[in-house]
């Protein structure tokens, strides 16, 4: 088993939406292995989605959280946490809930300690004040791989859990959020929001709304949204989608002419408690705040496929079609 | 022969921001006040139960019982009704003013259910008539088989809470005061209940004397590895997605059906179910944790306590200590309503506006799910009962 450390500071930044306009976030950003003196530049740099935590079962974490305070709002000190969504076997202090555990004030520094005890898909995020800081962008994907994969039997082969039928041949993630734009200028400019008027005008998949969604990862030109939701695999393939969701609001996900093998929700195999098969074959995946979904689809005949919001209006960006939460698989002949 | 006696009365329940709003509920007795949600109704699997129900309030009312079939009243099986050709009540009712009702049925299976008013229930289930059943499987004991499905259903259980939820839109409740109009369309809710309660008065006790109409607190409370039973009902006219920390709770059973199918068990865990209006889920939470004995194996340096964010509120659930069972130094000038060293994990809505009172945070649809050291807690903590109606 590994040692894995890692460092995030929290800060905040800006998102662009395709429509030109520009948003305030609060986010994580990765400062793992960062020398001390410079950790200070990264003020500013949150990135939506926060980085990508992926270790094995079995594998000790060490993750810092440093506060690196929010340069934007400097009269704002907000303490923050990290919260590992869905864990099981959690002691409370690292549990990231600030009213039952601690938390971590500007400036300062504290080590979650973690031993994830099964494979899946979760989440991460802070739990501070977590209506704001949840919908200002400090969350993050969270995967854990199969001890499987370290079976010198099934080298080189993926699994999605420990378990040969949820192989596949590649994976993306689809983690789902909206905007409402108007608490985040609000934060912005030092005044508060009604949070029972929440009403997004932006709907995103990792961080960017459509047509960002299908540009490459670490597009220049979104440099604080660096994930891509473009998918791209031959016929015949195998592709895991790992649906999480961060939003407020329910979605439901469809593919053009894809249907989904749901192998796993919440990071558990869709299996019984004697080892019944309880996978499911779905047209559409509709998946709440604080649910992830494993599905596995089966790449078609060559050509482009969109993987949409069937509530449709939420294919918008700010009232406009098509945008928002929305992207394209392209599918190669072999 | 169980009976309930239920009266319709009208109310004021409290939010914890001060607000203090007008609602309608049933009662357990004529002299006790209307109570969000209505008295628990405990009851055994195929044993005959009467309901009768006294109408305080100025507009019909019924019981509708979602789940129960052959439900009668007097030897005919309940019916819609209407009034000049319109439908206004899923099944008879007690008329306004002191109208009375008695509705007889079997349950023939175990499980969790709803009961809530069938008159007008658009506006008569968001004003507060609702409640919750438990049917207890055949066998039950209290002593020796607790299941929730009966022997050999692989659902045993040590404790367990009854948790429902609904939402309040202050405006409705007003526009029945006023008798003004109200779109039920246009609703939109500030307030997101666990027991008639929002957070944090859900995590206070059972009875709290400032809290006469809302009686049931919503924590749960238990031993490490003990099984705790939660039982769901979605009450209110939105979903929400509930979100336990700690660990995934087992699915064992959803509106009022076991999940299995003969051998094939179809139970399964998750760690966030989407409650939708009226379903019911029944589910077994065990907190197996790491971090158990005092001579934890989890490695933890706690910075000094000046480097973190405890109680920012000036309160915390916290002990100050990373073990269960151990109480450590808290910063002075906060309130630590930590009792001996117990976890607190949250129990919540992961549409986090609903965790808060008409915007602020904490509040709304949230609670704590709380691992006492083994050996601390009452057996009598976590035990369901009828409350006694009185006439
Ligand atoms: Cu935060
Ligand atoms: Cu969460």
């Amino acid at each position: 088993m590994a040692v894995i450390k890692k460092r995030y500071g929290a800060t905040d930044g800006w998102i662009n939406m395709p429509d030109g306009t520009v948003h305030y976030i609060f986010g994580f950003c990765d400062i793992t292995d960062v020398p001390e003196n410079e950790v200070f530049s990264y003020r500013g740099k949150a990135t939506l989605l926060a980085p990508l935590l992926e270790v094995y079962e079995g594998d000790e974490i060490y993750l810092t959280l440093t506060n690196l305070g929010f340069p934007q709002r400097p009269d704002l000190d907000d303490t923050h946490t990290i919260h590992w969504h869905g864990f099981p076997n959690q002691i409370s202090l690292w549990d990231g809930v600030p009213e039952a555990s601690i938390s971590v004030p500007v400036g300062r520094n504290f080590e979650y300690y973690y031993e994830p005890l099964d494979p899946g898909t979760y989440m991460y995020h802070c739990h501070f004040e977590p209506v704001e800081h949840i919908q200002m962008g400090m969350v993050g994907p969270l995967i854990v791989r199969p001890l499987i994969e370290k079976d010198p039997d099934y080298t080189g082969r993926k699994f999605a859990y420990n378990d040969i039928s949820t192989e596949y041949d590649r994976e993306a993630i689809i983690f789902v959020t909206e905007m409402d734009a108007r608490p985040h200028h609000l934060v912005a400019n030092v005044q508060v929001f009604d949070w029972t008027d929440y009403c997004p005008q932006y709907w995103m998949i990792n961080g960017r709304a459509y047509p960002d969604t299908v540009k490459p990862p670490n597009d220049p030109s979104f440099p604080s949204q660096p994930y891509s939701a473009y998918i791209e695999g031959f016929t015949d393939e195998k592709v895991l989608l790992r649906f999480v969701n961060l939003g407020f609001e329910n979605h439901s996900i469809q593919i053009t002419g894809i249907p989904f093998k749901v192998i796993g929700l919440d990071a558990k195999q869709l299996k019984g408690l004697n080892g019944e098969d309880l996978s499911q074959w779905r047209n559409a995946v509709y998946v709440a705040p604080g649910q992830t979904v494993d599905a596995i689809i089966t790449l078609p005949d060559a050509g482009k496929y969109i993987l949409y919001n069937r509530s449709l209006q939420r294919n918008t960006n700010n009232g406009i079609p098509s945008g928002g939460m929305m992207t394209e698989i392209n599918v190669l002949e072999v | 022969m169980a009976v309930i006696n239920l009266w319709a009365k009208q109310g004021y329940m409290s939010t914890p921001d001060g607000q203090s709003i007008y609602f309608w509920g049933y009662s357990k007795g004529a002299a006790e006040p209307a109570q969000l949600p209505g008295p628990p109704i405990i009851v055994k699997q195929g044993e005959a139960v009467t309901i009768n129900l006294t109408n305080n309030l100025p507009e019909p009312v019924s019981v509708f019982l979602p789940g129960q079939t052959g439900v009668k009243v007097g030897s005919q099986f309940v019916k819609p009704q209407y009034s000049g050709g319109n439908l206004i009540s899923f099944v008879n009712y007690a008329s306004s003013n002191g109208g009375t009702v008695s509705y007889t049925f079997t349950p023939t299976r175990p499980g969790t259910y709803i009961y809530e008013s069938g008159t007008n229930p658009h506006k008569q289930v968001l004003l507060g008539l609702y409640g919750g059943i438990v049917v207890r499987p055949e066998d039950y004991d209290e002593n020796t088989s607790r299941t929730a499905y009966g022997s050999g259903t692989d659902t045993e259980f040590d404790r367990e809470y009854l948790i429902i939820f609904s939402e309040i839109d202050p405006s409705l409740h007003q526009a029945v005061i006023e008798g003004k109009p109200y779109m039920i369309s246009k609703h939109h809710p500030r307030y997101w209940t666990m027991n008639g309660r929002c957070a944090p008065d859900t995590m206070l006790p059972d009875n709290a004397p400032y809290l006469p109409s809302q009686p049931y607190g919503a924590m749960v409370m238990a031993e490490p590895t003990e099984k705790v039973l939660i039982r769901y009902i979605g009450a209110g006219i939105d979903s929400h997605p509930l979100h336990p920390h700690g660990n995934h709770t087992r699915i064992i059973a959803m509106d009022g059906r076991l999940l299995k199918n003969g051998a094939r068990d179809r139970s399964f865990k998750r760690f966030t179910v989407l409650v939708g209006p009226g379903q019911t889920y029944d589910q077994i939470f065990q907190w197996t944790g790491l971090g158990y004995t005092l001579d934890n194996p989890i490695p933890t340096i706690i910075p000094n306590r000046r480097n973190l964010g405890i109680g920012e509120a000036g309160w915390t659930m916290w002990s100050g200590s990373p073990y269960l069972g151990e109480k450590g130094e808290i910063p002075e000038g906060v309130v630590s309503f930590n009792e001996v060293g117990e976890y607190h994990f949250m129990l919540h809505s992961h549409s986090e506006p609903k965790i808060t009172n008409w915007g602020a945070f904490p509040g709304g649809m949230m609670t704590m799910i709380s691992i006492y050291p083994t050996g601390f807690l009452s057996p009598d903590v976590g035990v369901l009962s009828q409350p006694v109606g009185k006439e």
